[in-house]
């Protein structure tokens, strides 16, 4: 292969615009899975809170604090107006703050609901900050280069693909249903009758396509038992394979302390 | 044929065996009933040496089949190319409509398990699980916004046993339609449904959500409760009330249903899609509470904390409240997914690895 | 070699046969065309020619089919992927779905094949030539024009460098000057050896690509001869398919008294153009 193919294909490998950025997909999965976990074994409040600034420190190397912390919070608020409303009020609990008609909020109801938030924003952003830095489309070629069945490869990838083009042939198709007649803006109920008609046509043709789809992928020898030689890699270093190493570690640590009781019960 | 009821005896023994030692092991099994929800004590144990069995059954299968074939067929045959085209799309359905509907309608039909129940009910139970348990870890892990949900993974497990009961029901035919009943049939499909519901209500769903532990009729009809006994508060009775009526009213649908379309299989996905919703609120109660203290952002919150006022604590109030919206969500979801299989032309169907069985043998 | 003998097919679920009793035999190099009306089988004779019918589809075969002296009965789907492939004519449904780029779209067959990079790259590149297609490369292939997408889905399947090619109407989304470039790589194809099957309506294509052309009308195969001689034959017109530019010329020329050999003439000075 010619210097020239082998900086092609380098160059299809998506770039890294920050050294978080560029570390191994795996890596930055294994740093979510422990941290969220973590922040869920642990409990209390100094664990995910630790851990949440653990989260924002890094999002910062990366160049995407800010971000991160916005699309949390937004993801995270709904949830939290509803956890805030029901754990405060309606938690048994023997001290009362102050009460809202026949609701009393508790002090043992403002306690579950505070570590619940941190927990979940530990969570979230963790989990935000893997999928803000990492492209999924590396993420799964990478795993397959480690060994991951090319049909979950497939699977995962073509998925990535299946949700925006879905969307996108709703779109088409209601704009077709749209120029019949049929309204789709207004109050609920027209919304609603608007959906409706939608879901039957995206769902029936999406599954008729399968039959060619894969008749054209058996064709292209999709199924073949035995590894593919993939064209690009994102590289990988020793450091980042101990690093790994050392947070499944500490999640085993986290798992057997909560088990032993180590940690304060959650509520 | 031999050889796989020869893997199925041998599972079988395996499952039994492990609940014989499993309660030794255990000792005796308190079965004395929980004052507060009606329960027995030892409810736990019981579930969790149940699931050891199963799983135990199932690797002894695999390992006999794997002894006799060297090979595991039943597992790789649900899953060639057309299933493998299949799933991402369905994953693409499960994410889509979970998203669309319950943003748009704030009641507890999340429709978002249309795609598992498709792919458990066409390929098999294997794959169904798979396409299940693969649709949350990539709804929370490769997604990217405006697609993502950090929320969907830890109910993979949820995920992964509505693949599998799917693909169950597939087999046994239960998403097949029967159409032009004869009248006599219907009735008697009808008054068996009507059973079931009743069976699983008064002995199951009513004292569980009326906290009763006399008798369930007497809570009901206000009557006067034996010597000693206190009387039961107002909102049990409430409470009761409406569970009572939201069983009989779905009797009733299903009996308007079967009346107008004259198609016996609707009661047999009917029942289906209750048995489903019933074992998903058993499975994601303990995921609910523990994880995310039993809040989803959703209507069903208010739920929650009313069952929480009346005194239950947050376990029991999370798998009242699901107990509540996973059967009217997952017998609406069975539905979907007949109307689908309905609208798929029997072509299409029969060239997946459980298509025929699920659909019935094709006539001409 | 490519031949089905005997060969009559059924579909799974049906009851009557769509194909009785097809004898074709394409020889390596061979261009053959496949002209007939609409609903006559020609997308099930291809389907049956490459063996996916009944390799992947199911339906009951009967009669052989026999690639390259080895019965084709039995194999898996990727055994005959290396040796035969067939192309259908929706592009949307050819594309993979898993391919970021034009490059990975089209090295996406020989990559599966489990070959080296070095091979699958100098495959791709290969194609990629053929099709003159270097300045899409990069491209999203979800994001190309119906045509560039037939092109893209024609070069990925010559990137698996099959022995035969049987291609379902290849040029349905293609203009005129796309439709000569795809007629051109498939001649220079069939110069290395590869035995091709195009089925058409574009008789002109046809015209002056194929060195045989058959038609099938029924599910029976009812017409099979040199291409001149079939597309020239009046009687094409009964069977729904329209004949070339051509033939047509010749034939009205012909009526009003002219030579047709000054049509024939044209015709050459444009096949060596």
């Amino acid at each position: 292969m010619s210097a020239d193919d082998a900086a092609f294909l380098a160059s299809l490998a998506p770039p890294g615009r920050s050294p978080y950025h560029r570390l191994n997909p795996l890596t930055k999965a294994v740093l979510a899975s422990v941290e969220s976990l973590g922040a869920f074994l642990i409990g209390g409040y100094l664990g995910p809170i630790a851990i949440l600034a653990l989260v924002v420190a890094s999002a910062a190397v990366a160049g995407i604090a800010g971000r991160l912390v916005r699309i949390s919070l937004l993801l995270t608020l709904p949830i939290a107006i509803s956890v805030v409303l029901v754990s405060v009020f309606t938690r048994a609990g023997t001290h009362i703050l102050f009460s809202i008609g026949p609701f009393d909020a508790t002090s043992e109801g403002v306690d579950f609901a505070g570590q619940t938030l941190v927990r979940l924003l530990a969570i979230s952003t963790s989990i935000g900050l893997f999928g803000l830095t990492t492209d999924p489309r590396s993420f799964v070629l990478d795993l397959e280069r480690r060994g991951l069945s090319s049909r979950f490869a497939f699977v995962a990838l073509a998925t990535l693909e299946a949700v925006p083009a879905m969307v996108e042939r709703a779109g088409v198709i209601q704009a077709a249903q749209r120029a019949r007649g049929l309204d789709t803006e207004g109050s609920v109920r027209a919304r609603l009758r608007g959906v409706l008609p939608l879901v039957g046509p995206v769902i029936l043709s999406s599954l008729t396509e399968v039959e060619e789809r894969s008749l054209a992928l058996e064709v292209r020898a999709f199924g073949r038992p035995g590894r593919r030689h993939l064209l690009w890699r994102i590289p990988d270093s020793s450091s980042q394979l101990a690093l790994r190493a050392a947070l499944l570690f500490l999640l085993l640590v986290a798992i057997i302390s909560r088990l032993a009781g180590i940690f304060p019960s959650l509520p | 044929m031999a050889a796989t009821w020869v893997r199925a005896l041998v599972a079988l023994v395996a499952f039994v065996v492990v609940l014989v030692v499993g309660i030794n092991v255990v000792g005796a099994i308190d079965l004395t009933k929980d004052p507060n929800t009606g329960v027995p004590v030892g409810f736990n144990t019981i579930v969790t040496i149940l699931a050891i069995g199963l799983i135990v059954a199932l690797v002894v299968y695999l390992a006999t089949e794997y002894a006799q074939t060297r090979r595991f067929d039943s597992i790789t045959s649900q899953f060639d190319t057309r299933t493998i085209v299949l799933i991402p799309i369905a994953i693409a359905i499960n994410i889509i409509l979970g998203q669309t509907v319950s943003a748009a309608l704030k009641i507890p039909v999340y429709l978002d398990s249309i795609g598992t129940i498709l792919v458990g009910v066409l390929a098999g139970p294997i794959a169904g699980a798979v396409t299940g348990g693969l649709a949350n870890l990539i709804w929370t892990y490769i997604l990217p916004a405006p697609f993502q949900s950090p929320y969907a993974a830890p109910f993979f497990i949820v995920a992964v046993e509505i693949g599998l009961l799917a693909g169950i029901f597939g087999r046994l035919g239960f998403f097949r339609s029967r159409p032009d009943t004869p009248p006599a049939r219907l009735a008697i499909g009808a008054a068996v449904v009507a059973l079931i519901v009743a069976i699983i209500g008064i002995y199951g769903f009513l004292p569980f959500y009326t906290n009763a532990e006399t008798n369930v009729f007497q809570l009901l009809f206000f009557a006067q409760p034996a010597e000693g006994v206190p009387a039961p508060a107002p909102v049990f009775v409430i409470l009761g009330w409406l569970v009572a009526l939201l069983l009989i009213g779905a009797v009733v649908g299903l009996i308007a249903l079967l009346a107008i379309r004259r198609d016996l299989g609707a009661a047999y996905v009917f029942v289906a899609g209750l048995v489903c919703g019933i074992v998903s609120a058993l499975i994601s109660f303990p995921i609910s509470s523990v994880v995310f203290g039993g809040v989803t952002g959703s209507g069903t919150d208010l739920l929650v904390a009313a069952f929480q006022k009346a005194g239950d604590d947050l376990g029991t109030a999370v798998l009242k409240q699901g107990l509540l919206s996973d059967p009217i969500d997952k017998t609406v979801t069975y539905f979907v997914v007949f109307a689908i299989l309905g609208a798929l032309s029997r072509r299409f169907i029969a060239r997946f690895p459980q298509g025929e069985s699920a659909i019935g043998l094709a006539e001409a | 070699m490519l031949e089905l003998r005997d060969a009559s097919y059924r579909y799974a679920g049906y009851a009557r046969e769509v194909l009785h009793d097809v004898d074709l035999r394409i020889d390596d190099g061979e261009i053959v065309g496949l002209v007939g009306p609409n609903e006559a089988g020609k997308s099930t004779l291809c389907l049956v020619a490459s063996g996916l019918a009944p390799a992947s589809v199911g339906g009951t075969l009967r009669g052989t089919l026999t690639i390259d002296g080895v019965a084709a009965a039995g194999m898996e789907t990727h055994d005959l992927a290396e040796r035969v492939v067939v192309g259908f004519q929706n592009p949307n449904t050819q594309r993979s779905g898993i391919a970021a780029t034009v490059f990975e779209e089209i090295a996406l067959g020989p990559m599966n094949l489990g070959l080296p990079v070095d091979e699958t790259v100098a495959r791709a590149r290969e194609a990629i030539a053929r099709l003159r297609l270097e300045s899409i490369i990069r491209r999203d292939p979800q994001r190309l024009s119906g045509g560039q997408s037939q092109l893209v889905g024609i070069a990925s399947l010559l990137a698996m460098r099959p022995r035969h090619v049987i291609l379902d109407e290849p040029t349905a989304q293609l203009d005129p000057a796309g439709t000569r470039l795809v007629g051109e790589a498939l001649r220079a194809l069939a110069g290395t050896g590869t035995s091709l099957l195009i089925a058409e309506h574009k008789t002109d294509l046809l015209d002056g690509l194929c060195t045989r052309v058959i038609a099938v009308d029924g599910g029976r195969i009812v017409r099979d001869g040199p291409a001149r001689e079939i597309l020239d034959d009046p009687t094409l017109a009964d069977l729904g398919v329209e004949p070339p530019a051509r033939a047509r010329l010749t034939r009205a020329l012909a009526g009003a008294g002219v030579d047709p050999g000054v049509v024939a003439a044209t015709a050459a000075q444009e096949a060596v153009r």
